[in-house]
C-alpha cells in the first residue's frame, strides 16, 4: 500500500515544477524512474490490467478469456466514450492515469497525447511484423499501430443511378453541380470522419482547401452534426434520408452486409469513392504512471498478435495493421481497397487544427 | 417567507437537514472542479482571462439566450394545459397520459434527433425552430411534473370563492389559480431555461450555426482542440449565466402569494360536456404530440429493406454475441434499472433534504439554492472533474460503479428542489402548531403538516430522477464500465455503425426504454395514488 505514495507524489511534483518552469511540454520521462521501480514483478500472475478504450472498442470475448489463460491478465476494459473524449481525460490525468493501456488514440490526436506525456514510451517487438507503411509510425518509438482505415464518401448506387448521373471519382467532382444538394458530410469540430473529410481536403488542395469548401457549400453540401445523424438521417443508403453522398468508412459497404437482415444481400447497396480518402492510423500505449507497466506491455503485445488482429476487421471494421493476416471474404470483396491515401503530419495537424476549424465555420457559417 | 412565519417550530432533526446535501454537494461537485482546475491551471499555459476576452463566448451567449427563452415559453405553452388535465382530474387514462408525458424526457437526444427528423421530414430539418422544438419535446415532463405537483394540491375552494363573488372563469384562473401557481411555474420555466440554454446532444444533431450553446463549444473545446484553458472559460460563463437565472427563478418564486393548501383527491371531470371535452382533449393531444414521434421508432423496430418484420426483435439475444460490444439487452436494461433506482434513491434523499432547508430558519436555506447550481456546471468538465478525482487512485470509485448514480444524481437534485421546495413553501403549517398545541413532539407534528405533502413530491421527484438516470448517456459512456453498459450507452453504440440490424435493433431497444419508462413511472405514481384520494381536502381550511 505505501508504495501508492511515492507514486502519487512523483508525478504531482514533476508536474508542478514543469508548471514552474518554462512551461516547454514535459517528456515523460520525468515519471519514468517511478514506475520502472515496480518491474521486479516480471511473472504477469493474475494481475488485472485495465484497458482503456473508446466506445467503439470491440473485440470476441474468447479473445480475452484466451489470454487470461495465457498470460494472467484479466482484461478489464474501461470506456472512455468517443476517441477525443477519451484522450482529453488521458491528457488530464498523464502521470496518474485512470487506466493501465490506452488504445484507441489516432494519428489527428496523438502528437497531443504524446506531447502531455499521456504514454511510457514503448513499442511492441510484434512491430517487425506490422505492414511497412506503418512501421515506423510510433510517434517516436512511443506508441504502437494497431488497425487503420479509411473515411471515404461513400455512395449510394441506386439512388444515383435512379437520379441519372455516374458515381463521382474524385473530391473534385463533388462540387460538380450534377451533385448539387447529393452529399452530406459531418461536422469537424465534433465527429471524427467529419475532421477526417476536412483533412482530406486540406491535404489534397493545401491554401485552397477554403475555395473547394466554398464550392462545396455552393453546391448544397449538407452539414450533420455526427456520423450517426449523417448516415442514417440524411443519407438515403443508410436510413431515411435523401442524400447519395456521405462521408463514410471505406468498411461501411461490408458492414451493410455483416448487420443486414437474413438472408443477407449478395451484393452491398452501397459503394465507395475511392478518391480523396482520408488514412486513419488507431495506436495503442502503456499509459505513463501505470501500476502494471509489465501487464500494460504485455497488452499492447496481445494487441498485435494474429489471433487479435484477424478478429478486428469484423469487430471494428478496420483494417489490421498486421502484414499477411487473412480478412473475411466479405473485406475482400466489398471493403475498398485505397491505393493513395490522404494524410496530414500529426504535429501540423496539432499545431493548425483550431486555425483550420474556425477558418471551416468561417466558410460554411456554422 | 417559507420557515419565517414562526408557525412551525422546526423539530430538532430538520434544523440539521443541510449538513447532508451540503456535504454531498461539497465532496461530488465542488471536489472535482477544484481538482479539474488545479489540473488545467497546472498543465497548460493561456490564461483563462484571455479566453473570457473571445468574442465567440459572447456570441453564444446571446445565441443561446435567445433560443432557451423560445424553448422555455414553448414547452411552458404546451406543458401548463397537460399539467392540468394530468395532475388534477379523475379519469380512465389519467395515470398513463402522466407516465406518457414523462417519455420525452428518457428518450436519449440522439433517438429524439432520429425520430424527430423521421416525423418533421428531411426537408429543413435543421437549425433554430426545430431545435427550438426539440427542447420543448423533452422538457414538457418537467413542466408537467413540477407544476402539476403543486396544481394536484389545489382544492379548488379559491377560485370558488372568486367565482362566488363574480369573476369570470378566466379572470378567475389568471387572478387566483395563476399567481397560486407561480412558484412552480418560476421553478420549471427556470430548469427548462437552464436544460435548453446547456443543451448538447440536441443541439449537435438538429442545430446548425444559429443554436450553438456554451456547453456545445465546451465539447469541442476539451474533445477535438484540447484546448482546456478555453473550455474553463467557456464552461466559467456558463456557470455564471444559469446560476443567474436560477436565482432570478427562486426569487420569482418566493415573490409568489401564500396559498396554504392540502393534498386534495382527484376531481371528477367538470359536469359540462364542453368541459368534459376539453379536459379529454387536452389530454388526448398531449399524448399524440409525445407519441407521434415514439411511434416512428416503434415502425422503425419492425421494418427491414423487405416490409414488416420482427427480425429486430427477435435477434434481441443474439446481435453481437460473443463479442465484447453488447451486453445482453435483458443485463442492460437491469444495469439501467439499478442505476436507475439508486439514482432516485439517492437524488430524493440528498435532493429532498436540500429543499427542506427552506423550513429552517436563517443560512441553512441558502443550501436549497446552491443544491441547483449543478445544472449550470457544464457536463463535459463535471465529467473530467469526477474521472480526475474518483476514476484513478487513491479514490477509485469507478469500479465500485457508484460514479454514474452519483454523477447522475447531480443532474437530478435540482429537480428534485424544485419539486419539493414549492411544495412544502405551500404547505399551511398551522397544522404544525394545532399539533404541537394538542401535545405532539415537533417531529410528530412536522409529518402531521407536511407528511402528506411530501409523499406526493417526493415520489413525483423521485420519478423525475430515476428518468434522468435512465436517459443519461454522457456520463454513463464515460464514467461507467464498458461490460455492464446501459440502454442508452448501448443505442449509441449501435447507432454509430452502418447496417439496418443495427438501426432495426437500437430502434427496438429504444422503444424497450419507452416501455420501461412507462412501467416504472405508472408504477411509482399509482404508490404515490392512495395518499391522494384518502386524504380529503378539509372544505374549511381558508383564511
Amino acid at each position: 500500500m505505501h508504495a501508492l505514495i511515492p507514486r502519487l507524489v512523483v508525478p504531482a511534483l514533476a508536474l508542478a515544477l514543469v508548471g514552474c518552469g518554462d512551461g516547454a511540454p514535459s517528456p515523460s520521462t520525468a515519471e519514468t524512474p517511478e514506475s520502472t521501480m515496480s518491474q521486479d514483478a516480471a511473472q504477469v500472475e493474475s494481475t488485472t490490467v485495465r484497458l482503456l478504450a473508446h466506445d467503439s472498442f470491440v473485440l470476441s470475448e474468447q479473445l480475452i478469456t484466451d489470454l487470461k489463460a495465457e498470460t494472467g491478465i484479466d482484461l478489464q476494459i474501461i470506456s472512455g466514450s468517443d476517441a477525443g473524449t477519451m484522450v482529453a481525460g488521458a491528457v488530464l490525468a498523464a502521470g496518474n492515469p485512470t487506466a493501465d493501456v490506452m488504445f484507441g488514440v489516432d494519428n489527428t490526436l496523438i502528437s497531443r497525447a504524446v506531447d502531455a506525456g499521456v504514454f511510457e514510451p514503448y513499442t511492441s517487438p510484434e512491430l517487425a511484423s506490422v505492414v511497412p507503411e506503418l512501421r515506423e509510425d510510433t510517434a517516436g518509438g512511443v506508441v504502437t499501430p494497431i488497425d487503420y482505415g479509411d473515411v471515404c464518401i461513400n455512395i449510394d448506387d441506386a439512388a444515383l443511378e435512379a437520379a441519372g448521373v455516374p458515381a463521382p471519382s474524385t473530391l473534385d467532382d463533388l462540387i460538380d453541380p450534377r451533385y448539387r444538394d447529393m452529399l452530406v458530410v459531418q461536422d469537424p469540430g465534433t465527429s471524427s470522419p467529419g475532421l477526417a473529410f476536412l483533412l482530406a481536403t486540406i491535404a489534397r488542395y493545401g491554401d485552397a482547401w477554403t475555395d473547394y469548401w466554398a464550392a462545396l457549400r455552393d453546391n448544397g453540401v449538407s452539414v450533420a452534426g455526427s456520423w450517426t445523424d449523417a448516415y442514417y438521417g440524411e443519407f438515403s443508403g443508410g436510413g431515411e434520408g435523401t442524400r447519395p453522398l456521405v462521408a463514410s468508412y471505406a468498411t461501411s459497404p461490408p458492414a451493410e452486409i455483416v448487420y443486414a437482415e437474413d438472408p443477407k444481400p449478395e451484393v452491398p447497396s452501397t459503394s465507395v469513392m475511392t478518391d480523396g480518402c482520408y488514412r486513419q492510423v488507431e495506436y495503442a500505449g502503456v499509459l505513463a504512471g501505470t501500476g502494471e507497466p509489465d501487464g500494460a506491455r504485455t497488452v499492447v503485445d496481445w494487441l498485435l498478435t494474429s489471433e487479435v488482429q484477424a478478429d478486428v476487421p469484423l469487430s471494428m471494421f478496420v483494417f489490421p495493421a498486421r502484414e499477411g493476416v487473412p480478412l473475411p471474404d466479405v473485406f475482400t470483396k466489398f471493403a475498398a481497397t485505397v491505393e493513395e491515401p490522404l494524410s496530414l503530419p500529426a504535429d501540423e495537424v496539432a499545431a493548425n487544427l483550431t486555425d483550420w476549424l474556425s477558418e471551416w465555420g468561417a466558410v460554411m457559417g456554422r | 417567507m417559507g420557515g419565517g412565519d414562526g408557525a412551525l417550530t422546526p423539530p430538532r432533526w430538520l434544523r440539521w437537514s443541510w449538513v447532508a446535501p451540503a456535504a454531498f454537494l461539497l465532496v461530488f461537485l465542488a471536489y472535482p472542479l477544484v481538482v479539474l482546475i488545479v489540473t488545467v491551471t497546472r498543465t497548460s499555459e493561456g490564461a483563462l482571462l484571455d479566453r473570457l476576452a473571445s468574442p465567440v463566448i459572447w456570441q453564444v451567449t446571446a445565441l443561446a439566450t435567445v433560443q432557451a427563452l423560445m424553448s422555455t415559453v414553448l414547452a411552458l405553452v404546451v406543458g401548463l394545459p397537460l399539467a392540468n388535465v394530468t395532475s388534477r382530474y379523475r379519469y380512465r387514462g389519467r395515470a398513463f397520459a402522466q407516465a406518457v408525458v414523462t417519455v420525452p424526457f428518457v428518450l436519449p437526444t440522439v433517438v429524439v434527433a432520429l425520430a424527430f427528423r423521421s416525423v418533421v421530414g428531411v426537408g429543413p430539418s435543421q437549425g433554430f425552430w426545430i431545435v427550438v422544438l426539440a427542447h420543448a419535446y423533452v422538457n414538457i415532463a418537467v413542466v408537467t411534473r413540477i407544476v402539476g405537483a403543486q396544481w394536484a394540491q389545489h382544492s379548488g375552494d379559491y377560485e370558488l370563492v372568486a367565482r362566488t363573488l363574480g369573476a369570470t372563469r378566466t379572470r378567475a384562473f389568471i387572478d387566483v389559480t395563476l399567481p397560486s401557481l407561480r412558484s412552480a411555474i418560476a421553478a420549471s420555466a427556470a430548469v427548462v431555461f437552464v436544460f435548453s440554454f446547456t443543451s448538447l446532444g440536441i443541439v449537435l444533431l438538429l442545430g446548425d450555426a444559429s443554436t450553438r450553446t456554451l456547453e456545445s463549444q465546451v465539447l469541442r473545446q476539451t474533445s477535438v482542440l484540447l484546448d482546456f484553458p478555453g473550455a474553463a472559460a467557456t464552461a466559467l460563463v456558463q456557470l455564471v449565466v444559469v446560476t443567474f437565472v436560477l436565482l432570478l427563478g427562486a426569487a420569482a418564486a418566493r415573490r409568489a402569494p401564500a396559498r396554504r393548501s392540502r393534498p386534495v383527491s382527484l376531481r371528477p371531470l367538470p359536469p359540462s360536456a364542453i368541459g368534459r371535452a376539453a379536459v379529454l382533449a387536452t389530454a388526448g393531444i398531449g399524448m399524440l404530440i409525445v407519441l407521434v414521434p415514439v411511434l416512428a421508432l416503434v415502425i422503425t423496430s419492425l421494418r427491414g429493406s423487405d416490409g414488416w418484420t420482427l427480425t429486430w426483435w427477435t435477434s434481441l439475444s443474439s446481435i453481437d454475441a460473443g463479442t465484447t460490444r453488447l451486453a445482453p439487452p435483458a443485463a442492460a436494461i437491469a444495469t439501467s434499472l439499478v442505476l436507475a433506482t439508486v439514482t432516485a434513491l439517492l437524488a430524493a434523499l440528498v435532493g429532498g433534504l436540500a429543499a427542506l432547508t427552506v423550513l429552517t430558519p436563517g443560512r441553512p436555506r441558502l443550501v436549497a439554492l446552491i443544491a441547483v447550481v449543478p445544472l449550470g456546471v457544464s457536463a463535459a468538465t463535471l465529467g473530467l472533474g469526477m474521472l480526475l478525482a474518483f476514476g484513478r487512485p487513491p479514490l477509485d470509485l469507478r469500479a465500485s460503479g457508484l460514479l454514474i448514480p452519483i454523477a447522475h444524481s447531480l443532474v437530478a437534485i435540482p429537480l428534485v428542489v424544485a419539486v419539493v421546495a414549492p411544495g412544502v413553501r405551500s404547505t399551511d403549517p398551522r397544522l404544525a402548531s394545532v399539533a404541537a398545541t394538542l401535545g405532539a413532539t415537533p417531529s410528530r407534528a412536522f409529518w402531521t403538516a407536511y407528511g402528506p405533502v411530501l409523499r406526493i413530491v417526493m415520489v413525483a421527484s423521485a420519478a423525475l430522477a430515476g428518468a434522468v438516470s435512465l436517459g443519461e448517456f454522457g456520463a454513463a459512456a464515460f464514467l461507467g464500465r464498458a461490460a455492464s453498459p446501459t440502454v442508452p450507452v448501448q443505442i449509441v453504440r449501435l447507432l454509430g455503425r452502418p447496417g439496418e440490424q443495427s438501426l432495426g435493433v437500437a430502434a427496438v431497444l429504444a422503444v424497450i426504454l419507452v416501455i420501461v419508462t412507462l412501467a416504472v413511472v405508472l408504477i411509482v405514481d399509482r404508490w404515490s395514488a392512495p395518499a391522494r384520494s384518502s386524504v380529503r381536502a378539509p372544505a374549511t381550511v381558508t383564511p
